[in-house]
């Protein structure tokens, strides 16, 4: 080993490894680092009381609280929905397989902006269930339901389609050991099947909560832009902007970025905190070992 | 538990993996299911545990008929080629996987199963193992887990599907001879899947050859080894010479060689053919027998191997014949030397079973 890595070295002389990285980090700086010092270097622009202001802003606040209520419920769903069409198409064989495996990718296929489209033409006034739910007092467009519905589907792929590999990698074999021990489907799925699982899944709620609180175009198209009622953070932010408010449309677009960050800190707080994640590694390497013999 | 398979079929789309098969396993037999891959033993393997239901026939446990019986409830242990332990688990929650899931009115107290879950390992040679993980273990200690695992839940029966297919020659070696003692100690039924005759012969009481989802032939080893009742086993169990039988003043030859007893001359023998193991071919003096000529000598280990090209050979492969160490010493062939062959022994078969 040490050998090999010496003749590397040795092959890549000292200045063309120092280029590479340099390229490296003034990429991540010029298209990562920079935007995201942009935002915060906005929002505090006209100094801190201007930024607490635009936050303290009770409109501000309740597009925070319909993110993060839109992101409650979309995220869950979709766990239960990734996991379930995963679970399926991974260790099972049945009929309409790879149309299911088709449909899942058809968010991703589809522009936001159709997808929030589609359920004004079902839930509107003028909609296939518009005369149902009026009759009802039922609202979907232009409330929360309808966000949720277009952030739910928008959301839709990122869980299952991180897990499908994942599962399909790892075979039934775990899952039918642990049948043959005498575990029921439900022991199997919360013991075996669920920790082997846990970082692919950790990895897809966290696309999809990103996903969910940034939604733009679907949501956009559902909300009917109501301050305090149906504007979601990203829609608030247009809207600040569009007003020339650039200072309160940063403070804004800064708190979005934070709930980011947040994310990212929980994922690297729970891996930090796994003790058998040092053998994560040596399982990943002998998973590889496995496939390629 | 014996086992009794009745009548098995099993399709999956156009593949007919098994085709009605019959098989009885009485109680605390060691049968080895052997087979080229595609053969059909490992789906055998997989309804006799239940992972697969058959599409006809009947799997009996005891004579109850147990054909649609989930998995959970046959008690039975499946030890997988790849070892399939839980790398989230402890070596220790690996093998106490199978009490822990019990309900809890049959579950064991914590001090029981640390007790049962050590003694299991100890019985697997691993005692000093309990706390490590499955990624810090070699594969034939992995594999041994695996067993301690399934035995756990004191299964009736034993299943392994390619068991030390995995392994390294000289861990397989070693684990088959150990799976041998465990299993004249334990007396539980064991069934495994190999496509490794040299494993099948070693371990097993009783040998299932599968062709083509079909049985070929069962028997003891020896039985299988000495007397297969047609070309596809005889080649599947160790190395063969192939040499067509030709007939001549109505007796039948291979080479010069006439073999007329055994070729049954009279039903077209024209088209049979004759299957010669190494060791059946007897190497002489060059006056003696079909003449021929060593190509090439290869010393491996207790045996050696020569490559013969015989007098107006019919094939184009050159006959392989093997002798003794101890033999090799004192007689030293060489390349090149002229030397004459007999056959010891020899079976015929039809030509129509030489396509394999």
């Amino acid at each position: 080993m040490a050998s090999a890595e010496a003749r590397i070295a040795g092959r890549r002389p000292a200045p063309s490894r120092l280029l590479l990285i340099a390229v490296a980090l003034l990429f991540l700086g010029l298209f990562l680092v920079l935007p995201l010092l942009v935002v915060f270097v906005q929002a505090l622009a006209k100094g801190a009381s201007a930024y607490v202001a635009a936050i303290c802003d009770p409109v501000a606040w309740a597009a925070v609280k319909l993110t993060l209520t839109v992101a409650a419920i979309a995220v869950p769903c979709n766990l239960v929905f990734g996991v379930a069409a995963a679970w399926a198409i991974a260790k099972f064989e049945f009929r309409g397989k790879s149309t299911l495996i088709t449909l899942i990718d058809l968010p991703f296929a589809v522009s936001p902006v159709i997808a929030g489209l589609v359920f004004i033409l079902l839930f509107g006034s003028h909609g296939w269930f518009g005369g149902y739910l009026r009759v009802h007092h039922i609202r979907v467009v232009f409330a929360v339901p309808g966000i949720v519905l277009a952030t739910i589907f928008v959301t839709f792929p990122f869980i299952a389609r991180e897990l499908i590999p994942v599962m399909q990698a790892q075979g039934k074999d775990d899952e039918e050991t642990a049948l043959s021990l005498g575990a029921t489907g439900w022991q199997t799925f919360w013991r075996v099947t669920l920790p082997n699982i846990r970082w692919g899944l950790m990895y897809g709620v966290l696309l999809c909560n990103a996903r969910a609180m940034g939604e733009f175009g679907a949501v956009s198209v559902v909300s009917g832009h109501i301050r305090g009622l149906t504007n979601t953070m990203p829609l608030h932010i247009e809207i600040l902007y569009n007003e020339y408010n650039y200072t309160a449309a940063f403070a804004v677009a800064s708190l979005l970025a934070l709930l980011a960050l947040l994310t990212l800190a929980g994922k690297s707080f729970l891996e930090w905190r796994q003790p058998e994640l040092r053998h994560a590694v040596a399982q990943a390497r002998d998973r590889t070992r496995r496939e390629n013999t | 538990m014996s086992i009794a398979l009745r009548g098995i079929t099993k399709q999956f789309g156009e593949f007919a993996a098994v085709k009605n098969i019959d098989l009885d396993v009485p109680t605390g037999a060691l049968i080895a299911l052997l087979g080229p891959s595609g053969c059909g033993k490992t789906t055998l393997l997989r309804i006799i545990a239940g992972l697969e239901t058959p599409d006809e026939g009947q799997v009996l446990f005891d004579g109850r008929d147990a054909t649609l019986w989930p998995i959970r409830d046959r008690n039975v242990g499946f030890v997988f080629q790849h070892y399939a332990l839980f790398h989230h688990m402890s070596v220790f929650e690996n093998v106490a996987f199978g009490l822990k899931v019990k309900p809890r009115r049959e579950r064991p107290s914590r001090p029981e199963i640390r007790k049962k879950v050590h003694s299991l390992l100890e019985l697997v040679q691993l005692g000093w193992a309990g706390e490590r993980y499955p990624a810090q273990l070699s594969g034939g200690q992995r594999q041994r887990v695996a067993l301690a695992r399934a035995l756990a839940v004191d299964p009736d029966v034993l299943l392994l599907d390619e068991p030390f297919g995995a392994l390294d020659s000289q861990v397989r070696h070693e684990l088959r001879r150990w799976l041998r003692r465990l299993h004249d100690e334990l007396h539980f039924t064991s069934i495994f899947v190999t496509h490794d005759q040299q494993e099948a012969i070693e371990v097993a009481d009783t040998i299932v050859v599968l062709n083509q989802g079909r049985i070929e032939q069962s028997g003891v080893p020896s039985e299988v080894y000495d007397l297969p009742t047609s070309a596809f086993v005889h080649r599947f169990l160790g190395q063969v010479n192939e040499l067509p039988v030709q007939l001549r003043d109505g007796r039948a030859y291979v080479g010069p060689i006439d073999i007329s007893p055994a070729a049954d001359v009279s039903s077209g023998a024209t088209n049979s053919i004759a299957l010669i193991r190494p060791h059946e071919i007897e190497i002489g003096p060059e006056a003696v027998g079909w003449p021929a000529i060593v190509i090439a000598v290869r010393v491996i280990g207790p045996i050696v191997r020569l490559e013969l090209s015989a007098q107006g050979l019919p094939v184009n492969e050159p006959l392989e014949a093997e002798i003794s160490r101890e033999r090799y010493e004192g007689e030293r062939f060489s390349v090149g030397q002229k030397v004459g062959l007999r056959l010891r022994r020899w079976q015929v078969y039809p030509a129509s079973g030489a396509v394999a």
